[in-house]
């Protein structure tokens, strides 16, 4: 053996065990996590780190990546999930420049974590860092499951024929994580065994380094290498791992597959449907937003706010902050008292989806309506997420994989996706129409979204990508996990939001005072009253949607609440905000990711369709009465 | 639906079918410079008949016609491999063969642990594949699942 592995033969199982003290050698100062996805690689980075992590986007790119820190000082980071360390998307380009920033650095070292219960797929990555000839340290997470299985695993045996420490943990529980600290300073380079044909070897070994992947590559480099990977790390996981029962599974597994059932799959979809609707529209959207707007805004805030201004002798700062336009009345109120309620129970909803597994098996099911339009099922996933803030679900359009799906994804995002704010919106307004006023805004909704979405799939050159999703377990999801992730996303959109809000009042409050909002109103009377029927004051409201379109249809809700708009109007007025472009920040985002002229082209695209379809609605429900009922 | 780029048969090369006289021909021979035609030097935008001399416009080099046409695409059939796993009934059993299609496929499932010699479960076929690979569920289309190729257990 040329390897003096002080760790082996002090393990006693899962957790509890202490490991015997390491041959003193540098603490590490910086810790990669790295693992396939799914594994509770974020869980392991929790309970190591505590509560002292931040999260910042991955230099030269949109990745997010969490820093933290030891309790000792080490600096630890958890890289996106990956599969292989050859990268196929960005996330994993970020995951694998990660692991070679270790490479030759004596004070860094890889903490790789498996899902116990996978140990063949978990060793294809261990081949690879040994490849690299980087000190690793491997988890094998979520033992308890394994054991569950009756799965088990010989740590001793693997430590010896890897060369590294091998650790058992139950991350979520905070099990075994105070070896997996100890186990830093012994950390190793695998022995790299792995019987990879030479040709095969170099070449991977030159892209695995290269910072810069190279284009040229031998025809099917990436399946044979994986394929001799695989190979080898299946004959490691046969002899030291036991195989499992996979009959002992209960609920999760069989939630898992009723969730994606030719037939059962239905109900469960219209299920979480609903619960998403109660919570987010009806309970968030209804009562939160009561609550906040006149609880607490019209009976409290505002009336405070005018007496303390009241004590202002001259009126332009009193206007300013509490006039019609009042940066307090207006902004601030549409921003925290309608939208924040909204995003908070939107993406609680989101996040506890995301966390339970059932997003992936969402696309399945959608897969083949996805088709129709030049996408696929993944493509479901920023389409939700979307529900939520759709310059957010831009971002995550890179989950597709061809510039085709996600060109097309963000089109549809833009135009026809209500974000959660505006959705809540316009659910307070259908409530005042009639059910099949309701459906008219549905029904042109998605007629336009589907025809679009067939049409550009056609125009639009390129192909679409091919389907393939791993479906993580269904479980329950973790509290603290939910909050943490909610909290990150509401404060993402309140300074993404409030601003524009903000901006958006004083604009309005500008051209209030320069007397120019008379001048725009009337300039917007053709389109607004000749073409939609709306009161000629809707202008203002569509000026502003060019802002944020869930901007306007706050102002549209007052006014329709106020009485100013009939049914007819109201389903018109919903129809072309929703049409709008989401907001400024989603036109920077798209350019951000697909360049100027693309995000003026759907911009050019975009505003005249809302009109036009507005106007379309207008003439439908006139000539056939259909939703105008009493 | 758009086609995938898995291995297939290669695209027959276009021919065109003459409005008049009903010959199959390929357009845009050499059948023009040979014939003479004074604009064939430039390349020009027509197209005749080889039998009838009977000329039509050249799609190929009209971007509207194009457009037109790409709306109208149609999915190509479904390759599927003789002994390929699309070809499975669900609950079936069986060993990954070998693989075959576009590299980048390829490498995204042999990244999630298909490769050969693994066994492969089917649970579902509708609405789309759902594959059990050791402890990993995959869910893939048609055409994914075309591209594996298998052997009985």
């Amino acid at each position: 053996m040329d390897f003096n592995i002080e760790t082996s033969g002090t393990w006693t199982g899962a957790g509890g065990a202490v490991l015997t003290p390491p041959v003193p050698s540098p603490k590490p100062r910086k810790i990669v996590l790295l693992g396939n996805p799914n594994v509770g690689k974020s869980a392991l980075f929790n309970a190591l780190t505590g509560l002292r992590a931040t999260v910042s986007n991955y230099p030269g790119t949109t990745v997010e990546v969490m820093r933290g820190r030891l309790a000792d000082g080490g600096e630890v980071i958890d890289s996106p999930g990956l599969n292989s360390l050859l990268p196929l998307s960005e996330d994993e380009r970020v995951s694998s420049e990660l692991v070679r920033s270790v490479r030759g650095d004596d004070g860094a070292v890889v903490v790789q974590v498996a899902d116990a219960k996978n140990l063949r797929r978990a060793l294809l990555l261990t081949g690879q860092l040994a490849q690299l000839e980087v000190k690793t340290v491997l988890v094998l997470n979520m033992h308890d499951e394994a054991e569950a299985r009756g799965i088990k695993l010989d740590l001793a045996g693997l430590e010896t024929a890897l060369g590294i420490p091998v650790l058992a943990t139950v991350a979520t529980r905070g099990r075994g994580i105070a070896s997996v600290t100890q186990a830093l300073a012994s950390a190793r380079v695998p022995r790299n065994h792995w019987p990879l044909p030479e040709d095969v070897a170099e070449q991977a070994l030159a892209l695995l380094t290269a910072s810069d992947a190279p284009s040229q590559q031998a025809e099917g480099l990436h399946a044979r290498y994986h394929e001799a990977l695989l190979a080898h790390a299946g004959t490691l996981a046969k002899r030291f791992a036991s195989d499992g029962l996979s009959t002992g599974q209960r609920v999760s597994r069989r939630l898992g597959r009723l969730a994606v059932h030719p037939l059962w799959g239905w109900p469960i979809l219209a299920a979480v449907l609903w619960v998403l609707y109660e919570f987010v529209g009806v309970f968030g959207a209804g009562t939160l937003v009561d609550l906040m707007e006149n609880g607490l805004f019209h009976k409290y805030l505002n009336p405070w706010a005018v007496a303390a201004f009241s004590y202002v002798p001259w009126s332009l700062p009193r206007d300013l902050f509490v006039g019609e336009y009042g940066l307090i009345t207006m902004g601030l109120s549409y921003g925290l008292a309608i939208v924040l309620p909204i995003i908070v129970t939107f993406f609680t909803a989101f996040a506890l989806l995301e966390d339970s597994g059932y997003l992936p098996r969402l696309a399945v099911m959608t897969d083949r309506v996805f088709r129709l339009m030049g996408l696929n099922g993944k493509a479901v996933l920023p389409m939700v997420l979307g529900l939520g803030c759709d310059t957010m679900a831009t971002l995550t359009t890179r989950i597709l994989p061809t510039r085709k799906e996600r060109l097309l994804a963000m089109l549809l995002l833009a135009l026809g996706v209500p974000c959660s704010a505006q959705l809540g919106v316009i659910l307070a307004m259908l409530a005042v129409v009639p059910f099949a006023a309701g459906m008219i805004w549905f029904t042109a909704l998605a007629a336009v979204m589907i025809t679009v979405g067939w049409l550009a799939a056609r125009v639009l050159p390129g192909e679409r990508g091919a389907f393939v999703v791993e479906l993580p377990p269904m479980r329950l999801p973790g509290l603290e996990n939910v909050l943490s992730k909610t909290a990150a996303r509401v404060e993402w959109y309140l300074k993404e939001a409030l601003p524009l809000f903000l901006v958006g009042t004083f604009v309005l409050f500008l051209l209030d005072r320069l007397h120019l909002l008379e001048v725009i109103i009337r300039a917007g009377e053709p389109v607004v009253t000749g073409v939609l029927g709306l009161p000629k004051e809707a202008s203002a409201a569509f000026l502003i949607g060019f802002l944020r379109r869930d901007f306007a249809a706050t102002r549209l809700f007052d006014m329709s609440r106020g009485g100013g708009l009939d049914t007819v109007q109201i389903v018109v007025a919903m129809v072309t905000i929703t049409l709008f472009i989401p907001c400024i920040a989603n036109v920077f985002m798209i350019a951000k990711e697909r360049g100027w002229k693309t995000a003026a082209a759907m911009a050019a695209f975009i505003f005249p369709l809302a009109f036009g379809v507005g106007g379309l609605v207008r003439v439908f429900m006139q000539s056939t009465g259909i939703g105008v009922g009493p | 639906m758009t086609t995938l780029p898995l291995a297939g048969v290669p695209p027959a090369a276009p021919s065109f079918t003459c409005p008049m006289c009903g010959l199959a021909y390929q357009p845009g021979g050499s059948t023009c410079k040979e014939h003479g035609c004074p604009i064939a030097i430039g390349g020009c935008a027509t197209q005749h008949c080889p039998r009838c001399g009977y000329t039509m416009p050249d799609e190929s080099r009209s971007g509207a016609a194009r457009l037109i046409r790409r709306l109208f695409r149609r999915g190509a059939a479904k390759p599927a491999h003789a002994g390929s796993l699309a070809e499975l009934p669900s609950g079936s059993t069986c060993v990954v063969e070998r693989l075959e299609g576009d590299p980048e496929l390829l490498a995204r499932l042999t990244a999630q642990g298909i490769a050969p010699g693994v066994s492969v479960h089917v649970l579902q076929r509708l609405p789309t594949f759902v594959i059990e690979v050791g402890e990993t569920t995959i869910g893939l289309e048609t055409a994914v699942a075309a591209a594996i190729v298998i052997r009985p257990e």
